[in-house]
């Protein structure tokens, strides 16, 4: 391997003091040890040089002609999320070969290119286009798309473009942003807080009794002390939400930013979980970064099939501590329906609060009445219809509005049948 | 202390623990290089067990702090006897003492309760150093996760009534999460991180005969072809090496010499627990899958 003639020149590594020798007879292995790094931190792992340093200390304590060791020596260091176990492989198995093995740099720079493609998903066939909704649609056997990624003509991945804030809606964003709730309700934590209460605080107490000598004439207590719950986004982002779509991301960027722990997921086929891109600090970053990530933009809708995902892999992680929980769609859907319930109770069972934020289409007389929404609507707490979606301030006034009482109840005696 | 990692492997072997060659490593470094090592993986495969055989091995304590939220300062590290001070402070009173003798006498090491924390830390001193286990940390809140990250580098707690006690001799830590919530990078920035994974087959069925010596040779094989089998299915909890053990006991407790569809039907409970997981398996799927376990089991 000797790809450092070319590159820029690398620092040394210090490795410690002297009394700890790292003669590797001579070798590179310092060099590539760094250049090695460099490789994972192109595929976006953390890695920092004091980690650098640490492994190259640690490489003392092994017998470095067994590969496995060296491998897993490297990998308790420079990992630290199980899933970036396959990048690292991945570049190990590229970067420590044998020079024989025609290793080339090119293989190095494709590794960045290869990370993308290994999230290719399949989209179903799109054979009604997403804005038909009519009994047509929802008669599709949507187990059988799931299970068939067949080639269609349109099947495609598609990269969403989404254009760059203008001013206006900055402006909005802000007004926005200003009148945002502070939280979706609070929870109690079991730590305490000095003050009024019911549990006498014993160490007060003492304090108390040293300085007045025993003659305490109140005793101090304290309280539990109060958090946010943690949110939970679940966006829709299928063909018949695509108008929506870049308003909601917004809004969830502008949720993410103001309130305490955010998870933010979207769904169509396939659900994804986008939360680290969303916190970035610029809205323009962050869809940038979330168009390229998600790769279901205005696909069919599987409710079902995504919240089972959702209740199987995440909310184990997600939902816990008593969290609320936002389902943003408009209820049409094309997946399966008994499925679609079986789901919904799950998930209305291990969170807090369900919260179903409904835009209406614009359309004055549109009540909830496909099978998705009306698979929906018996699970929800709160239902809260929106009459434009388009406009984030709409949104967030009906957060606002959110009492404690839940207030689905009167939407299910006037829909469900 | 061990010279290499195969030295430590057979020592952990001979504590009935079968690790992987990865996990052997980790561990082998955690121990040279002080740091601690963060565990994660689904539960039920053997991440606290790594603590308890660890000290074993080595022959020093274990001192366990299971996280719960919460948990603070005074359940982990350390409290005062407040109704021992209490009495005592009533009884100095009538001796008439100073204030400032009276404080010295309160607060001493004679009515300071030791929390694990500490404990880890004062045993430390001693020269030996314990294992000290932090299990299930994703359970603890951001606050004591934020305090740990602090005792963890520094290897020291002070007490302000008392004074700063540091460990000669940090202890060996191993943190475990089940992932329940993320922990926060900078904690896992300062660890040694392994994912521990299910087993396969014949890693798994080691360890049944080595956990359950009086097992019917055959009978072990076909348990552990089944649960290899079923962790492929798409449950919402798949079975853990536990799950493994505990079946295996349950079946020896029947006086089964092989899987029938009768006894797993009756003893699913020991391995799947929730309804959903029990009604995904019919007994056609069971028959199915004692099939291929027998198959599996003669030719392994």
């Amino acid at each position: 391997m000797n790809m450092s003639e070319n590159g820029p020149p690398i620092k040394g590594l210090y490795l410690g003091p002297a009394d700890a020798p790292y003669d590797y007879n001579g070798g590179k292995l310092t060099h590539n040890l760094l250049l090695f790094g460099r490789v994972c931190r192109a595929l976006g792992m953390n890695v920092t040089p004091n980690r650098m340093m640490e492994a190259g200390r640690a490489l003392a304590h092994i017998q470095l002609g067994r590969k496995q060791d060296f491998y897993y020596t490297l990998r308790a260091h420079l990992v630290n999320h199980r899933k970036e176990f396959a990048y690292f492989d991945e570049a190990f198995d590229l970067f420590w070969r044998r020079p024989s093995e025609g290793f080339t740099t090119l293989n190095l720079q494709s590794l960045g290119e290869e990370r993308r493609k290994k999230q290719t998903q399949f989209l179903p066939p799109l054979e009604a286009s997403p804005s038909e909704n009519g009994a047509e649609a929802e008669s599709l056997d949507s187990s059988m798309i799931a299970l068939m990624p067949t080639y269609s003509r349109q099947e495609r991945l598609r990269h969403k473009d989404f254009a760059e804030m203008s001013a206006e809606e900055l402006e909005m964003a802000k007004r926005v942003i200003a009148r945002m709730p502070d939280s979706l309700g609070m929870r109690r934590t079991r730590r305490f807080a000095n003050g009024q209460g019911r549990q006498i605080n014993m160490r007060r107490l003492l304090k108390d009794m040293i300085r007045k000598r025993g003659d305490v004439t109140r005793l101090p207590t304290h309280r539990r002390k109060e958090k946010p719950r943690p949110v939970v986004l679940l966006c829709d982002i299928s063909g018949s939400m695509e108008r929506y779509t870049r308003v909601l991301l917004h809004f969830m960027h502008t949720l993410a930013g103001s309130l305490y722990q955010v998870e933010s997921f979207v769904y169509s086929t396939d659900i994804t979980r986008i939360t680290r891109q969303i916190q970035q600090k610029n809205v323009d970053d962050a869809l940038e970064d979330i168009g390229g990530t998600v790769l279901q933009w205005g696909g069919g809708t599987m409710t079902g099939e995504c919240l089972r995902r959702f209740n199987w892999t995440w909310s184990r992680r997600v939902l816990g501590r008593g969290a609320v929980v936002i389902l943003i769609t408009d209820g049409w859907d094309r997946g399966d329906i008994p499925l679609l319930h079986r789901e919904m109770a799950r998930l209305q069972l291990s969170c807090r609060r369900l919260i179903w934020l409904n835009p209406l289409l614009d359309v004055p007389e549109y009540e909830p009445l496909t099978r998705g929404a009306q698979a929906l609507l018996p699970y929800v707490h709160d239902f809260l219809p929106i009459t434009n979606l388009a406009n984030l301030e709409v949104i967030v006034k009906a957060l606002q509005n959110l009492t404690s009482r839940p207030s689905a109840e009167a939407y299910r005696a006037r829909y469900l049948a | 202390m061990y010279n290499s990692v195969d030295e430590l492997q057979a020592a952990l072997n001979q504590q009935d623990y079968i690790a992987e060659r990865g996990l052997s490593v980790a561990i082998y470094l955690a121990l040279k290089t002080g740091k601690p090592l963060f565990l994660e993986g689904d539960a039920g495969v053997g991440k606290t067990e790594i603590a308890k055989v660890l000290s074993a091995a080595l022959g020093s304590d274990l001192i366990r702090l299971q996280c719960y939220e919460g948990l603070d300062v005074n359940t982990a590290v350390y409290e005062w006897n407040y109704a021992g001070q209490i009495l005592h402070l009533r009884l100095m009173e009538t001796e008439g003492l100073a204030r400032e003798e009276m404080e010295s006498e309160i607060f001493s090491e004679r009515f300071l309760l030791k929390r694990p924390l500490l404990q880890a830390i004062e045993q430390s001193a001693d020269g030996l150093a314990p294992v000290l286990l932090i299990d299930e940390l994703d359970r603890s809140d951001e606050e004591f996760e934020a305090f740990l990250l602090e005792l963890l580098s520094e290897f020291q707690i002070s007490i302000p009534e008392l004074g700063t006690i540091s460990a000669s001799v940090p202890p060996i830590v191993v943190v475990t999460s089940n992932r329940t919530r993320e922990i926060h990078d900078a904690l896992k920035r300062r660890c040694l991180y392994y994912w521990i994974d299910y087993p396969h087959f014949h890693k798994e069925l080691q360890i049944v005969e080595r956990k359950a010596p009086d097992v019917p040779r055959m009978l072990a094989r076909q348990i552990t072809a089944f649960i290899q089998d079923m962790r492929s299915l798409e449950l919402f909890k798949r079975p853990g090496i536990a799950e493994t053990l505990d079946w295996t006991a349950a079946l020896i407790a029947l006086d089964q010499n092989e899987l029938s569809l009768e006894t797993v039907q009756d003893t699913l409970g020991v391995i799947l627990k929730y309804q959903d997981d029990v009604e995904m398996l019919d007994p056609t799927t069971i028959q199915n899958m004692i099939d291929r376990a027998k198959v599996e089991a003669q030719r392994a």
